[in-house]
């Protein structure tokens, strides 16, 4: 594999490629793709101190409506710290395809929980998922706690149904609108009648509110269950489909190519095995296709997560991530709305191109992006400009440029712009970095940061 | 650069992606002026208590069902019926003036009572089983759109209300702090070389062309806005401030349809009666003082001011002096020249209610933005709003 492949690879794997071991990666594809893959094999879930709920049951809170509040509102601030240690666990991963692919499924399977407990656990089960059996997934999903509440299944009761998961089910997470019918919506919402959660938020079925009567749906009649209709959805070509698409737009272009969407289709619908669609996507000529290589937008995680890659940044604040995350457009474990985040084109707006534009330098280098032109560089003003910049700063993070040095040593500073950036540069952009001065491997990183092709991957 | 140029470099390069309104977003000089009228959107977020801002003060059943909460004392009545907290004292002139129109009684189907999705369903003007990835006002920048600046939130990030499918208004705190990061001399060298060989590039055309806008708009802001023509008086409060910024803004006469403010904090589920008697103090008293502002100004006249939330609270109080999620709730309509000032209709039954206790929708909120677009913005709701709704007739 070429260095520009792997890098293509490791960027829609994972967040960047790791430069320090640049030179230990396999000659060959199979190879790469193997340890990929094998190296995402376990699973190591993410964690959070929870103790403060040790102790309490339902009927404490029941009493106690003072206490109720109060633990509600640890609840809501503790889903805020669980972000940045997701964050931080996408920067240094163990398995970096199974994070990779968790970050995907986040934005598929979209839920939103404020208890801490069931939103981790939420998390946890896209992870040991991702690359598992998305039959056995959807199936999960279907009986979490945290997406009982957020589409509303625990509401859902035989004399009472609401059709509200069924019907996201059918068009967002498995068979896309216009496969189906608003009767179908309504027969299913029954079958999945009956699904609830205990306190601490493990799957109860209520036989009592379950509606055990026959059902049509997609053409068959039964006495369905939720796990039926699972099973029902996937026999049909246009799941498999709906999610290759998917997949094919996150992972290779977001603009779909027909044939090879079709070529996954007819590998994922054999069994439905996610790893072994990962795996025919990263091992096709034409995911290494000049086309396909910078061609994506970074979501504003993915920006961030990158960033943090290649030159590693410790933040002072936790809270600074999540305020970066605030004003790129995309605050994990808080999506929209259960349609997720659009992505691509919907990253950009005048606000956040010019936060994407300043970030690397306000993380990095105190805000400073040099304009050092054939090194007419002053380094007292540039002392002074620190020494001045250095309080107003929004963030405070502690850049570790040691060590990006250290795991670019083999690459010339004229060379960087291949490594930092993904595809092609603006032949304008093109011929104005010629003009910088490349004295500091450290200001020409900087600089190629701040440009709008750093947002492409 | 040269509109008709781009559109057939771009047609050419990738004629089968191009998108007509896609284009929009690429043109860099404003043909034309949207028009002078003015929509300031005000989010009270939280889900405002409507029943003890306007008070059925007349009403045995709304001091039977709040024992605690109900608001007897200073109560300014309005009507037979109805009156206003004492903390909206200030806006007694608008409402004495018919610059004021209460609209009761607004919602939407099958409500959801969850703060974050029924802001969703208002913002993006949706069903309550419907999720939409743009919102109504982004929806009418895709229509009718030229700038960013043509629709601005007063806040460091963009809500989804302002987000179209193409085009994207800009939100700003602080203009001055935009305007000095969009000025880094490094951008401006980068799009001194910048050229439009790169757009055949789908998005990294786009990426451009959006940094581009953001400088010049940012420019635009900072330099057309006129800092001294406020003389007005504000409260000292956030709310206060973005009013304060929208004003001079109007004043300066910024080509904006759109300005987007909010105050949040009206989620009162316990000891709700200072904590709301606070807020609505300082939305009325900002308010009053920027209409104040505009009315010296004259441009009040061309200002439409529409205040809502997300949901209204249940009728009966809770046991801990507050009250819970609800459903319809009342908007407020400020603006000269009204046609139905006072109140637009009669508060709903407070026996008559929905299962869960709360009030029943009689307006959908979605007439009252098809009625602000095609009567006040003189736009077609085609394509922004989706379903079918009744224009009312309060402007």
């Amino acid at each position: 594999m070429t260095r520009k492949e792997l890098q293509h690879l490791y960027w829609r794997a994972g967040f960047g490629m790791d430069h320090k071991k640049a030179n230990t990666y396999a000659k060959n594809r199979k190879s790469v793709v193997d340890a990929l893959i094998t190296d995402s094999n376990t699973v190591t879930p993410l964690d959070i101190d929870l103790s403060y709920l040790d102790g309490i049951d339902p009927i404490d809170l029941r009493n106690h409506p003072s206490l109720a509040r109060e633990i509600t509102q640890k609840g809501r601030k503790k889903v805020r710290e669980l972000n940045p240690i997701w964050v931080q666990r996408l920067i240094d991963p163990k398995e970096l395809l199974r994070e990779r692919m968790t970050l995907f499924w986040a934005n598929h399977f979209v839920c939103r929980d404020q208890n801490p407990k069931h939103a981790l656990h939420y998390n946890n089960s896209l992870r040991s998922f991702a690359l598992g059996d998305f039959r056995a997934f959807v199936k999960a999903i279907s009986k979490e706690a945290a997406m009982l509440k957020y589409l509303n299944g625990k509401q859902n009761r035989k004399r009472k149904p609401n059709e509200n998961f069924a019907r996201e089910l059918m068009e967002l997470f498995t068979l896309g609108e216009g496969h189906y019918t608003e009767k179908d919506i309504k027969e299913s919402a029954r079958a999945f009648t009956g699904y609830n959660h205990n306190f601490s938020g493990e799957f109860v079925f209520r036989e009592r509110q379950h509606d055990d009567g026959s059902k049509v749906f997609l053409g068959s009649i039964g006495r369905y269950d939720g796990d039926d209709i699972i099973d029902i959805i996937l026999e049909k070509k246009q799941c498999a489909r709906f999610i290759s698409e998917k997949v094919y737009r996150y992972f290779v272009n977001p603009i779909p190519n027909k044939t090879h969407i079709s070529a996954m289709t007819d590998v994922f619908y054999k069994d439905y095995n996610i790893e072994d669609l990962m795996r025919f996507v990263f091992m096709s000529d034409w995911f290494y296709a000049e086309e396909n290589i910078g061609s994506k937008i970074k979501a504003p995680v993915e920006f961030l997560v990158g960033i943090a890659n290649t030159v590693p940044v410790k933040f002072e604040r936790k809270k600074d991530i999540l305020v970066i995350q605030r004003l790129l457009g995309q605050i994990l474990l808080d999506p929209p709305n259960v349609a997720g985040w659009k992505g691509d084109k919907a990253w950009i707006d005048a606000n956040t191109i010019m936060s994407r534009l300043k970030i690397p330098s306000l993380l990095l280098n105190n805000a400073l992006i040099s304009l050092k032109e054939y090194g007419d560089f002053n380094d007292k003003f540039k002392n002074q400009y620190f020494k001045r910049s250095k309080d107003k700063l929004p963030f405070k993070t502690l850049p570790n440029w040691d060590a990006f040095l250290e795991n670019f040593k083999s690459i010339e500073t004229e060379n960087l712009s291949e490594i930092i950036i993904q595809g092609n540069i603006n032949r304008g952009t093109a011929d104005y970095l010629k003009t910088l001065s490349k004295a500091s491997k450290r200001d020409y990183c900087v600089q190629l940061m701040s440009l709008p092709e750093y947002q492409m991957c | 650069m040269d509109r008709r140029k781009f559109i057939k470099d771009s047609a050419l390069a990738s004629s089968l992606f191009f998108v007509p309104s896609f284009v929009k977003a690429f043109e860099s000089v404003a043909t034309e002026k949207l028009g002078y009228r003015r929509l300031v959107i005000v989010q009270l977020a939280g889900g405002n208590d409507g029943l003890n801002t306007i008070i059925p003060h007349n009403n045995d059943v709304y001091y039977n069902a709040r024992p605690r909460l109900a608001i007897t004392k200073d109560i300014i009545r309005l009507n037979d019926n109805l009156g206003f907290h004492p903390s909206l004292a200030p806006l007694r002139s608008l409402f004495d003036n018919g610059e004021l129109s209460i609209i009761n009684n607004v919602g939407y189907p099958n409500p959801v009572r969850s703060h974050f999705r029924s802001m969703d369903i208002w913002q993006t003007a949706s069903d309550s089983d419907e999720y939409l990835q743009s919102g109504w006002l982004g929806r009418y920048l895709d229509a009718h759109g030229q700038k960013p600046y043509n629709a601005i939130e007063m806040d460091e990030q963009l809500s989804l209300a302002m987000k179209g499918e193409h085009f994207n208004g800009i939100a700003t705190n602080n203009y001055k702090a935009l305007y000095k990061t969009a000025k880094d001399p490094f951008f401006k060298s980068v799009l001194n070389h910048y050229n439009d060989t790169h757009l055949s590039e789908h998005n990294l055309g786009y990426l451009y062309q959006t940094m581009i806008e953001a400088k010049s708009s940012a420019k635009y802001i900072y330099e057309k806005t006129k800092v001294k023509l406020s003389q007005q008086d504000y409260p000292q409060n956030n709310f206060a401030k973005q009013l304060k910024n929208v004003a001079q803004f109007v004043n300066s006469d910024l080509d904006t349809k759109v300005f987007y403010t909010s105050l949040g904090g009206f989620d009162t589920h316990a000891n709700q009666q200072n904590k709301q008697s606070r807020l609505l103090e300082q939305y009325a008293e900002s308010i009053s003082a920027f209409v104040k502002d505009l009315k010296r100004n004259e441009t009040f006249e061309d200002t439409l001011i529409l205040t809502f939330s997300e949901f209204g609270r249940r009728v009966k109080q809770n046991a801990a002096n507050g009250t819970d999620h609800g459903a319809a709730n009342n908007v407020f309509i400020i603006g000269k020249n009204l046609k139905t000032a006072g109140f637009y209709n009669n508060l709903a039954s407070l026996t008559d209610l929905d299962t869960n206790g709360d009030l029943k929708y009689e307006i959908d909120f979605r007439s009252v933005y098809a009625t602000i677009l095609s009567k006040w913005m003189n736009v077609s709701t085609k394509g922004i709003i989706n379903s079918k709704q009744e224009v009312l007739h309060f402007i």
